[in-house]
């Protein structure tokens, strides 16, 4: 309990009063700081004169003042701020999202008419010519030039045969371009952009052709612009690699890929082309209506250059401070910290349970975002989960609950999606926290730190030399890993850096496909999921599992249900909040104002305006920067 | 220079009391010498045991002050440049930077992303947390953006032929003829921009604070005297030089 001394108590009488002076009186020195302060924190910025004027005015009532600017959108970006500087759901470059199945890339070719000419590609894309199949549709026999697997180019390009370049190329009015791209017409190409984020603005070598004049279409290669859903399995009847002995045919410089078991045995199935392995086994796959299911990039790069876009958004996306040319991995980065911010923004503006930020199976979507899970989330699923039967992602947002409605040029809306699927739970599965938190610990590490307000310290012990692998129980790593394995279990069935959910269907905790061979590793595909240090002879056990196989099965959602359940929830979000508006960390003598709000919150419904409320009236509050020495002995009210 | 000895007996003298001198009639204490091992503080004698400091004689009545101390609160980066933003006429951050860069060459303003670091903008990309106290390079970064967000408002308030209702920070007319203010004159149109910039009445400061712009505003009329057509006159200057220390007094940073 906070101990105030009797003298200085009789003054804070005066001060938590401070609201209701008297009718005709004039603000004190005090009165108007404590206004300036709720103006900072519950509208974002000092008063302007004709708030200060009406507060002066006799009668002035500050209660109702503050619960309208509990309402106010700046009241959601103040508290949204509180949990974004706990968990930072933020990517920078160093998360590479450059995925081949999306990535559209640019080869500068020269035309039948011997003019210069861009061709869009992806490098992952399956075509029924040998010359051809996961390379450039056009070999370096027929365009003079080749083009390698990293991009670079050599040789130099001739016209290329009208025939072969009606063959393999079309032209499309691609997404980037207009914004109608759905009709069979299109014809609403857009402006540049405003330099905003809210307006779709692709860069400058996006909107203008090899020749320089402004670009109206796209000259794709004819796979790349199909607009299945899905494509049935294809089979080259290759079934080793051809022999380096000769020139590879059409003068392509890597060996023609070979059928793959999978591909073997399910020729002719239907799979999904928005799922990485469906690019990779369906030469049907394109990349949809007006490419849409594709990002665009300049150039043959790694990861070009594609839209406009902010580097620094303090005041949100609407008031950049800058704009520039960003690639296109950057354009997915900064869409999925736009989902945080606006899932964030929304929970506290509609004041809903707080416990949302952790269980809540609906989020935020925009055109961007809705892009990104109608069509691009599936593109890193799913690897070697085919040898698990497990070709097409079972998804964490079902594609299917996205609105249909958004396309990418509506920037500037968000929709609230209710609920995402059975495996959503609130920030813990959304692209940025996965990405931000790679692993099932640092996943598990983050939740622990930021909604239950605790921190791993490990004790004053030796680390010895062990072989132990299970952490748990490891000397010198137990007293932290036998909390954290079990709460990093949940994140079992989640991928690491990566959003791939893995179903216990297709990956069972103990599956005995995977048991270790005389103590040797299981094969490949065992051991991209299964943990060969856990196995037995008799059932491999699922990467991460070891912690706690019954939370593997719960997942994230698992672990939200055990952390809102817990004491330390609500009085972590008192102690977040109150620390970040007293601007201090609290500490033995603030217990009773973190019961005071901990009884808000939890009377309330688990609703943060009430909480809040009872924060910016609180002693504390209106003290928090006022208790110094001097001003006490000046006689102003502390 | 103290040796170590002597601040360790300094220290246990100090839970004596306010001091080392002995209450008048109190016995004296007896003679302190502790262990000495290099840098370590002495253990406590027995023989002096802690104190109310209402028992120490002459304090009995003496109000003491054991209110927890707190720091002023930072302003957040975020509300700091909306503030900025407000002050200097609400324009886009985009705008606000192509109006501080100006069309001459002065270099007072570079862009918003120069200054956000120096701010202390967190940058949840790379891990870098929001600075939550002032430091050298802040302060720095006030500077130079108060300098920059004033010397425009001069040009665009003071130089340019703006209605008062219309200008963004001095509302108020300045003398015809560039005649001197008096104190009073002075006095109402620094209350303008007290409450604009700190939220409250002039007359609610300190006493010093007024008597101190006035001499700010004098200093900043005098030097610029003999300006010429260029460079700010007399009066331009002056009030130049009371927004940039309104904008970058404790007063706006902290709260």
């Amino acid at each position: 309990m906070r101990w105030i001394h009797a003298m200085s108590a009789a003054a804070l009488v005066v001060g938590a009063s401070a609201v209701a002076r008297p009718a005709e009186a004039a603000p004190t020195r005090e009165q108007y700081r404590l206004f300036r302060a709720l103006s900072i924190d519950l509208q974002g910025r000092i008063p302007l004169p004709d708030e200060i004027a009406a507060f002066e005015r006799p009668g002035f009532d500050l209660d109702a003042w503050i619960d309208q600017r509990l309402q106010g959108p700046a009241y959601a970006e103040r508290l949204r701020r509180v949990y974004l500087d706990a968990l930072r759901l933020e990517v920078g470059s160093m998360f590479n999202f450059v995925s081949n199945p999306l990535v559209l890339r640019r080869a500068r070719l020269v035309d039948p008419d011997g003019n210069p000419a861009y061709v869009y590609y992806r490098r992952s894309q399956r075509r029924d010519r040998v010359e051809s199949d996961l390379d450039f549709c056009l070999s370096p026999d027929e365009t003079g030039v080749t083009i390698t697997g990293n991009g670079q180019v050599s040789g130099t390009a001739r016209p290329i045969d009208r025939a072969v370049w009606e063959a393999r190329t079309v032209e499309v009015r691609p997404w980037w371009l207009y914004r109608d791209y759905r009709s069979a017409s299109p014809s609403q190409r857009i402006t540049a952009g405003d330099g905003s984020a809210m307006v779709l603005s692709p860069v400058a070598a996006l909107l203008t052709n090899a020749d320089t004049t402004p670009t109206t279409t796209v000259r794709v290669c004819r796979e790349e612009a199909q607009t299945a859903a899905r494509g049935a399995v294809y089979l080259s009847g290759r079934l080793t690699a051809l022999p380096r002995t000769e020139p590879y045919p059409g003068g392509r410089v890597t060996a023609p890929p070979v059928d793959s078991a999978y591909a073997r045995a399910h020729v002719g199935e239907m799979v999904s082309c928005t799922s990485g392995t469906g690019v990779s086994l369906s030469d049907d796959c394109g990349c949809g209506v007006g490419l849409e299911r594709c990002m665009p990039g300049t150039s043959l790069g790694n990861d070009p250059a594609a839209f406009n876009l902010p580097d620094n958004v303090p005041l949100g996306a609407d008031q950049p401070l800058d704009s520039r040319s960003q690639t296109q991995g950057d354009w997915s980065r900064f869409w999925w910290a736009q989902e945080a911010v606006h899932f964030l923004d929304d929970l506290f503006a509609r004041d809903r349970d707080v416990r949302g930020l952790l269980n809540d199976r609906g989020t935020m979507v925009n055109g961007a975002t809705a892009q990104f899970y109608r069509s691009f989330a599936g593109s890193t699923c799913c690897g070697n989960g085919t040898q698990f039967n497990y070709p097409e992602p079972t998804a964490l947002f079902d594609p299917a609950r996205v609105p249909a409605d958004l396309t990418p040029h509506d920037l500037a809306t968000w929709r609230r999606v209710d609920d995402r699927g059975p495996q959503a739970a609130g920030l813990l599965t959304t692209p940025i926290f996965l990405a931000k938190y790679g692993t099932r610990r640092a996943r598990a590490h983050i939740v622990y730190n930021a909604f239950l307000c605790r921190q791993f310290v490990a004790e004053n012990i030796a680390l010895t030399p062990s072989t132990e692998p299970n952490l748990m129980v490891r000397s010198g790593c137990a007293a932290c890993h036998a909390t954290l394995e079990p709460l990093s279990a949940y994140f079992t069935r989640v991928s690491e850096s990566g959003w791939t959910f893995l179903p216990a269907a297709s990956f069972p905790v103990l599956n005995p496909a995977c048991a270790t061979r005389g103590g040797n590793s299981p094969n490949g595909g065992c051991t991209s999921f299964y943990d060969p240090a856990f196995g037995t002879a008799a059932q491999g056990m699922l990467r991460g599992a070891y912690g706690s196989t019954e939370h593997a099965d719960e997942g994230p959602a698992g672990l939200a249900r055990a952390v809102v359940d817990t004491p330390e929830f609500a009085s972590c979000v008192a102690q977040n909040v109150s620390e970040s508006f007293l601007g201090r960390s609290l500490t033995a003598e603030d217990q009773g104002l973190q019961e005071t709000l901990v009884t808000a919150l939890r009377t309330n419904g688990f609703r943060m305006r009430p909480l809040v409320r009872a924060l910016v009236r609180a002693d504390a509050y209106r003290n928090a920067n006022n208790l110094a020495s001097g001003a006490w002995r000046e006689g102003s009210t502390p | 220079m103290k040796t170590t000895l002597q601040r360790a007996a300094a220290a246990v003298l100090f839970t004596l009391g306010c001091n080392s001198t002995p209450a008048p009639g109190a016995p004296a204490p007896a003679p302190v010498t502790p262990a000495v091992d290099a840098g370590a503080v002495a253990p406590r004698s027995t023989e002096i045991t802690p104190t109310p400091v209402t028992a120490i004689p002459g304090h009995e009545l003496i109000p003491q002050d054991r209110a927890p101390k707190e720091p002023p609160r930072l302003m957040p980066a975020e509300t700091l440049i909306r503030s900025y933003i407000s002050l200097f006429g609400g324009l886009s951050p985009q705008a606000l930077q192509v109006r501080l860069r100006g069309a001459t060459s002065d270099n007072l303003f570079d862009t918003w992303g120069d200054y956000l670091s120096a701010l202390g903008v967190p940058d949840y990309g790379v891990d870098i947390p929001r600075a939550p106290q002032t430091n050298a390079l802040m302060l720095a970064a006030f500077e130079r953006i108060g300098v920059a967000l004033c010397e425009r408002a001069v040009q665009n308030d003071l130089r340019g032929a703006v209605a008062v209702t219309d200008r963004v920070l001095f509302r108020f007319e300045l003398p015809a003829g560039a005649r001197a203010l008096t104190d009073e004159e002075f006095a109402t149109r620094f209350d303008l921009l007290h409450r604009r910039v700190l939220g409250y009445p002039a007359a609610l400061a300190p006493d010093s604070r007024v008597p101190r712009f006035r001499a700010l505003y004098q200093g900043a009329v005098a030097r610029h005297a003999d300006a010429g057509a260029r460079s700010f006159n007399g009066p331009e200057a002056g009030w130049a030089s009371v927004c940039e220390g309104l904008v970058r007094h404790p007063e706006f940073h902290l709260y």
